[in-house]
C-alpha cells in the first residue's frame, strides 16, 4: 500500500538573484514498509523535498504546484494546526546535524518524557517506561536517561535522536544524512540500529544521503535526484547491479570500493546547472559522456525502462552498451568542463593530451626536481626521504595562570606515542584511524607545524627539530601540506594569483614574470584551465572542488618532494572527489612526490596509497602494503575498521562488528596495549605487557600480542565480546 | 589607494596576460566603501564629521569674535546677556550703544556664544580623533600580540585588560585632572589608558579565530615569517574592527569630554561644548530661558556622537551581517 505519494511537486526559492527552482516536478511513491534511499550531490534538492513534505520550508521557499498525498490526505490542503498534529506523530524527521538539536541544558530522558507526555498523551509513569523501552530499542543504556547531552558521544546522541523520532510511533521516518560526519565505527553501528528498526518495527523509511554505500546497506529501493528532478528510481538490487541513468553510473563508479578495488575512479566533471534558468534539454547533458545533440533540446521524462524501474534518459534503450563503455574513466574525462563562476564557460576536449605535454616540460626542468623524478619510486630501500624514530607528542591542557587560580589540574594529552616508520621517495603512505587517534597531529609533526616532544624525525637525513633559519626555509620549500577544508585554506582577501605567488615571494623569486609563469603552469597541471581565467578570482567565486585544486596547486607551486594531504576530499561532493584524488595521485606519480594521506576512509586510502598505517590512541598498531592491510588485516582494530566500512553493493554483507564505539581520551599512558579496553580478543598479557611488533617479509608489521610470545595468554572475553 | 597594481606578464614568450593583482589594502578600501554605500546613515555620519572638521579648521575665519574675550560697547560696558539679533527688540541695541550681530547672543560676561560654538568644535574633534586613534592603535596592537603569541604575553596583556576593566572611567579622569593641570588632554590620556580594553579583547578573539584557520597554517608551511603572517595575513582581516572601535571611541571621547567639562574639571582657557554647557548652567541660563545658549552646544554634542555611532553601526552591519536580521 502506498503511504506517501508525491505528484509533480515544484518548490521555488526566491533569492536576491532570481527564483531558484529547487524541486522541479518530482513524482515519487513510497510504499508501506519500504526503505527508500534518496541520493544525489549537494544542491540537487533532496533536503528541500524533505522540507516540502513536512512543510517546514524556509520563508523564501514556496510550493508552487503539485500534491503530496499521505495516507490519502493531501498535505498541502491541511491547516497549520492539522499539519502540526501530523508532524512527528505520523511523519517523523531526523534533520541534518540533528545530534546538535538536543537541548544542552536538559537531561536527555527529560526531553524524551516531555515529548511523550505532551505530544503522546502518556502519563508520567507510562512516559518513563516508554522512554526506557525506546532507549533499549536504539541500544542505549537506560541509566543514560538522566544524563545531559554533553555527556553523550556523537554516536550516542544520534541514537537518542533516533529514539526521539520514534517516540510517537510514526508511520514514516525521514532521515536526512543520519550518519554523515560520524566515524566509521559509529556509522556502522547507527546503520545497524536503523536496519534492526526497519525489521522489528516494520518502519517505512526515507533516507536522504549523498553516500550510495549507506543506501546499499539499509535501503531496498533507490531514487536518484539531480538538479531538482528524479532521474532514476529502482529497487536496490537491480540499481546497484545495472544503473539505468548515466548520472547513476557515474556516481556508482566514483566511489572507491574495498571489496572491488579499481585502478581509476570516475570523476563526474563539471557542475550541476544553474536552477534559476534550468536548461531546456536534459539537465545532465552538460556533464554526460553519452550526450547526443537531441539531449540539449529534448527534456527526457521519467519512464518505465524495465520491471518496476524508471529512468529519465533519451538513450535508456541502449543502456546495456553504454554501461560497458562507462567502465572507462577516460570517457568521463572528456567532458571536463572548466567553469569559473564569473568567467566564460569552455570545454576542453583535448585536456588529456595537454596534461601529458605539461608533465614532459616540467620533468625536463633542471634542478632537484628532475632528479627526484629520475630516481623515482623504483630505487632501493636506502632511498629513504623521511624517517621517524620513536616520535611522541604530548600536549598540556588546563593549567596556566587562570587554571591555577581556578584550581584546574594540568593534564597531559598523549597525542602521539613512540611511532616509527619511514617513507621512500615517491612512495605514498596512508594514515587511518578514528578521530582522536593522533593522525592529524602526526601530519603536523611531519611538516613541522608542531615539534615532537620526543624522538627524531629525519627528513633527507636531517633532524627536523634542529632546523632553523636558512635550513628551515629550505625544508619549507620541500615539504607541503594540503588541507581538509578548501573554504578555509585560502586567504579570503587574496586573489588566487596572490595566494599562489606568496610561497614564491617568500622563497625569493623576485622576477614577476617567472612567478607568473610558474603559477600558470601549476594551475594548468591541476586541471584548472584556462589558468589565466582564475588568476584574479577570489576564493568565494569558486566551487569547493575548484578550490581544492587551487589548494593543491599552492602546495605544488614550490615543486616540493613531500606532501601531506590531511583529509583532502572529506569536505567535497562525491562527484568531484574522484577528480581531486585522481589529479593528486597522477601528479604525485609524475613528480616523484612522497605523499602521506590522512583519512578516516580506508577505501580511499586503498585507492591512493602504496602502504597504510593504522593508528589507535597515538600508536601505529599495524602498518603494511595497502592490499595486505585490506585483504589480510592482522590487528583486531584493523579488522574492526575494515568490517565497519560500508560497501556500495547490497549483495555484500559486512561481517558483524565486534567492538563498540568510543575512543577513550588519551590522558594516560598504557602499560600494556592501548586497544585492550575495546579489543574483542583481549588477553591477560594485554593489560600488563607492551605488545611486540611482529613483521613478515613484506614489511607488514603488527603490534599485537596475538602474534607474539604471549599468544597463549588466557582470554578475558568470550567469543561474543562480553567479559568472561 | 584606488589605483590597483596590475600584473602583466608573458607566458612562454607567446601570450601576454594582464590582470588585477588584488591586495589586502584594496580589500580594506572596498570594505570601507561598502560601509558607506550600503548604509546611508553611516554616510550621514561621515558628512557630519566632515562638516565639523571644516568648521574646526576654518574656525578663525568663521567666528566673528574671539570666544574668550568679553565684548564691550561704545561706553565701555560689557555687552552681556544679549539675546540673538533675531529675537531682539528692534532699536534696543542702538540705544545701548552696540550693534547686535550676535547669531546666538552673548554670555553673562559678554562673550559671543556663536564664536564659542565654532571654537568648541576644535576641542571636540581634537579629543575625539586623538582618543580614537589611541584606542584603535593600542587596542589593535595589544589584541594582535596577545592573540597571536598567546602564552605569558597573552596572560600579561589580558590581566592588564582585566585591571583596566575594573577602573571606573569618569572618576579616573577626575583623579587624573587633580594630578595634572586641567586640560582637554586629560580625557585623551584617560581614554588611551583605559579604553583599549574593549577593542583589544574583541580583536584578540578575532585573531584567535583567524590564526587557527588553514590559510595561516598554509603560510607557515610555505615558510612565511611570523611578522609576515601577522601583518600580511592577520592584520588586514582585523583592521575593519579597529575602524569600528575607532569610530565608537570618537563618540565616547566627545561625550566624556563634555561630561568632564560639565563637572567642572576642564581647562577654563579652552572652549569646548561641555564647558559652554557648564558655563550656562552656572550662570543660571536655564532660569532665564536662554535656550539659545544651552541648545546649540547640546545639539552639536548630540550630532557628533550620533555621527560616530552611525558610522560604527555601518561597520557592524558589514562586519557582522547576522546582526542585521535582529
Amino acid at each position: 500500500m502506498t503511504i506517501l505519494s508525491i505528484r509533480n511537486l515544484k518548490v521555488d526559492y526566491a533569492t536576491q538573484d532570481g527564483v531558484v527552482q529547487a524541486v522541479d516536478g518530482v513524482s515519487l511513491d513510497v510504499a508501506e514498509g519500504q526503505h527508500l534511499g534518496l541520493i544525489g550531490e549537494s544542491g540537487c534538492g533532496k533536503t528541500t523535498l524533505l522540507k516540502a513534505i513536512v512543510q517546514v520550508l524556509p520563508r523564501n521557499g514556496r510550493i508552487v504546484a503539485g500534491e503530496i498525498n499521505f495516507k490519502g490526505t493531501d498535505l498541502l490542503q491541511l491547516s497549520r494546526t492539522d499539519m502540526r498534529q501530523l508532524r512527528w506523530r505520523e511523519i517523523a524527521t531526523i534533520p541534518q546535524a540533528s545530534m546538535d538539536s538536543l537541548n544542552p541544558v536538559q537531561r536527555v530522558g527529560k526531553q524524551l518524557t516531555k515529548l511523550l507526555s505532551v505530544r503522546g498523551g502518556h502519563d508520567k509513569r507510562a512516559a518513563k517506561r516508554r522512554a526506557v523501552d525506546l532507549f533499549d530499542l536504539v541500544g542505549l543504556d537506560s541509566d543514560r536517561l538522566s544524563h545531559y547531552p554533553h555527556e553523550f558521544s556523537g554516536g550516542m546522541k544520534q541514537r537518542a535522536v533516533i529514539a526521539m523520532a520514534l517516540a510517537l510511533e510514526p508511520s514514516l521516518l525521514i532521515a536526512d544524512e543520519p550518519v554523515t560526519a560520524l566515524d566509521v565505527i559509529v556509522q556502522h553501528q547507527i546503520l545497524e540500529v536503523l536496519r534492526r528498526l526497519e525489521e522489528e518495527l516494520n518502519l517505512t523509511v526515507m533516507l536522504i544521503t549523498h553516500d550510495i554505500s549507506v543506501v546499499a546497506q539499509v535501503c531496498d529501493s533507490v531514487a536518484v535526484m539531480y538538479a531538482g528532478r528524479i532521474v532514476e528510481q529502482a529497487d536496490a538490487g537491480p540499481f546497484f547491479a545495472s544503473p539505468a541513468h548515466p548520472y547513476s553510473l557515474g556516481l556508482q563508479q566514483a566511489f572507491p570500493n574495498l571489496a572491488r578495488p579499481r585502478d581509476q575512479l570516475v570523476s563526474i566533471e563539471g557542475y550541476p546547472p544553474d536552477l534559476r534558468e534550468p536548461p531546456t534539454g536534459c539537465r545532465f547533458a552538460e556533464r554526460c559522456p553519452f550526450v547526443l545533440d537531441a539531449c540539449h533540446s529534448d527534456d527526457p521524462q521519467l519512464q518505465l525502462v524495465g520491471a518496476d524501474r524508471y529512468a529519465a534518459c533519451l538513450r535508456s534503450s541502449e543502456m546495456d552498451a553504454l554501461r560497458l563503455q562507462a567502465e572507462d574513466p577516460a570517457l568521463w574525462q572528456q567532458v571536463e568542463v572548466v567553469q569559473a563562476t564569473a568567467g566564460p564557460q569552455e570545454t576542453w576536449g583535448d585536456s588529456a593530451s595537454r596534461a601529458q605535454d605539461g608533465s614532459a616540460e616540467w620533468a625536463g626542468q633542471p634542478g632537484a626536481y628532475a632528479d627526484a623524478v629520475a630516481t623515482g619510486s623504483d630505487s632501493g630501500a636506502d632511498d629513504i626521504l623521511l624517517e621517524l624514530r620513536d616520535v611522541s607528542k604530548r600536549f598540556k591542557v588546563g593549567g596556566g595562570l587562570a587554571g591555577l587560580l581556578r584550581g584546574d589540574k594540568e593534564q597531559t594529552v598523549y597525542a602521539v606515542n613512540n611511532i616509527s616508520f619511514s617513507l621512500r621517495r615517491g612512495e605514498s603512505l596512508g594514515l587511518a584511524g578514528e578521530s582522536g587517534c593522533g593522525k592529524s597531529t602526526t601530519g603536523k609533526l611531519l611538516v613541522k607545524l608542531l615539534d615532537a616532544s620526543d624522538g627524531e624525525i629525519d627528513f633527507d637525513g636531517v633532524d627536523l627539530t634542529a632546523l632553523d633559519g636558512e635550513n628551515l626555509l629550505g625544508f619549507r620549500r620541500r615539504a607541503q601540506l594540503m588541507f581538509q577544508n578548501p573554504f578555509e585554506a585560502l586567504n579570503p582577501r587574496f586573489t588566487l594569483y596572490r595566494s599562489l605567488t606568496e610561497p614564491l615571494i617568500i622563497h625569493g623569486w623576485t622576477d614577476e614574470n617567472e612567478r607568473l609563469e610558474r603559477v600558470v603552469e601549476t594551475l594548468d597541471r591541476v586541471n584548472l584551465r584556462p589558468a589565466e581565467v582564475f588568476l584574479d578570482k577570489y576564493p568565494h567565486q569558486l566551487s569547493g572542488g575548484q578550490l581544492q585544486r587551487v589548494v593543491l596547486a599552492r602546495a605544488l607551486v614550490l615543486q616540493p618532494d613531500f606532501l601531506v594531504a590531511d583529509e583532502p576530499v572529506s569536505m567535497l561532493d562525491v562527484s568531484v572527489r574522484a577528480g581531486i584524488l585522481n589529479t593528486t595521485r597522477r601528479l604525485a606519480r609524475e613528480l616523484g612526490l612522497a605523499t602521506v594521506y590522512i583519512s578516516h576512509d580506508l577505501s580511499l586510502l586503498q585507492y591512493t596509497c602504496d602502504r597504510i598505517a593504522i593508528m589507535y590512541l597515538g600508536e601505529i598498531v599495524e602498518i603494511g602494503p595497502s592490499q595486505q592491510i585490506i585483504s589480510n588485516p592482522q590487528h583486531p582494530y584493523t579488522q574492526a575498521l575494515i568490517a565497519a566500512v560500508p560497501v556500495p553493493d547490497p549483495t555484500i554483507e559486512n561481517p558483524p562488528l565486534r567492538i563498540r564505539e568510543g575512543v577513550p581520551r588519551p590522558t594516560e599512558q598504557f602499560i600494556g596495549c592501548p586497544f585492550s579496553q575495546r579489543c574483542p580478543e583481549v588477553m591477560e598479557a594485554c593489560l600488563s605487557v607492551r605488545p611486540p611488533q611482529v613483521s613478515d617479509d613484506e614489511g607488514h608489521i603488527t603490534q599485537c600480542h596475538l602474534y607474539g610470545e604471549h599468544s597463549a595468554s588466557p582470554k578475558l572475553k568470550d567469543s561474543n565480546g562480553t567479559r568472561a | 589607494m584606488q589605483q590597483e597594481a596590475m600584473v602583466r606578464g608573458e607566458l612562454r614568450g607567446k601570450k601576454t596576460v594582464q590582470f588585477r593583482q588584488g591586495s589586502a589594502l584594496r580589500q580594506l578600501w572596498e570594505t570601507n566603501l561598502e560601509v558607506f554605500q550600503r548604509d546611508k546613515l553611516a554616510l550621514l555620519g561621515l558628512f557630519i564629521f566632515a562638516f565639523f572638521t571644516l568648521v574646526a579648521v576654518f574656525a578663525p575665519l568663521i567666528a566673528p569674535n574671539d570666544p574668550l574675550t568679553p565684548l564691550k560697547d561704545a561706553n565701555g560696558d560689557w555687552i552681556k546677556d544679549v539675546v540673538p539679533y533675531w529675537m531682539a527688540v528692534p532699536g534696543e541695541d542702538e540705544a545701548e550703544g552696540y550693534v547686535n550681530t550676535f547669531h546666538l547672543g552673548t554670555t553673562n560676561i559678554g562673550r559671543d556664544i556663536f564664536s564659542q560654538l565654532i571654537y568648541g568644535s576644535r576641542a571636540a574633534l581634537l579629543v575625539g580623533f586623538s582618543a580614537a586613534i589611541a584606542v584603535a592603535v593600542i587596542g589593535t596592537v595589544v589584541g594582535l600580540l596577545a592573540g597571536y603569541y598567546g602564552g605569558w604575553i597573552d596572560t600579561l596583556l589580558m590581566r592588564a585588560a582585566d585591571v583596566a576593566f575594573g577602573i571606573p572611567f569618569i572618576p579616573f579622569i577626575i583623579v587624573i585632572s587633580a594630578f595634572f593641570d586641567p586640560s582637554i588632554w586629560n580625557v585623551v590620556v584617560a581614554m588611551a589608558v583605559l579604553l583599549w580594553r574593549d577593542s583589544s579583547r574583541v580583536i584578540r578573539s578575532q585573531v584567535l579565530v583567524i590564526k587557527e584557520q588553514a590559510f595561516v597554517s598554509a603560510a607557515k608551511v610555505s615558510g612565511a615569517s611570523e611578522l609576515r603572517i601577522i601583518f600580511v595575513y592577520i592584520a588586514p582581516s582585523i583592521l575593519p574592527l579597529s575602524f569600528l572601535y575607532g569610530t565608537l571611541a570618537i563618540a565616547w571621547a566627545i561625550l566624556t569630554e563634555a561630561s568632564v567639562s560639565f563637572l567642572g574639571f576642564s581647562d577654563p582657557d579652552t572652549i569646548s561644548w561641555g564647558y559652554m554647557l557648564q558655563d550656562a548652567f552656572n550662570s543660571l541660563a536655564l532660569s532665564r530661558e536662554a535656550f539659545y545658549w544651552i541648545v546649540p552646544p547640546g545639539l552639536c554634542i548630540m550630532l557628533t556622537v550620533m555621527a560616530g555611532f552611525f558610522i560604527g553601526r555601518g561597520y557592524e552591519e558589514v562586519l557582522f551581517p547576522r546582526l542585521r536580521r535582529m
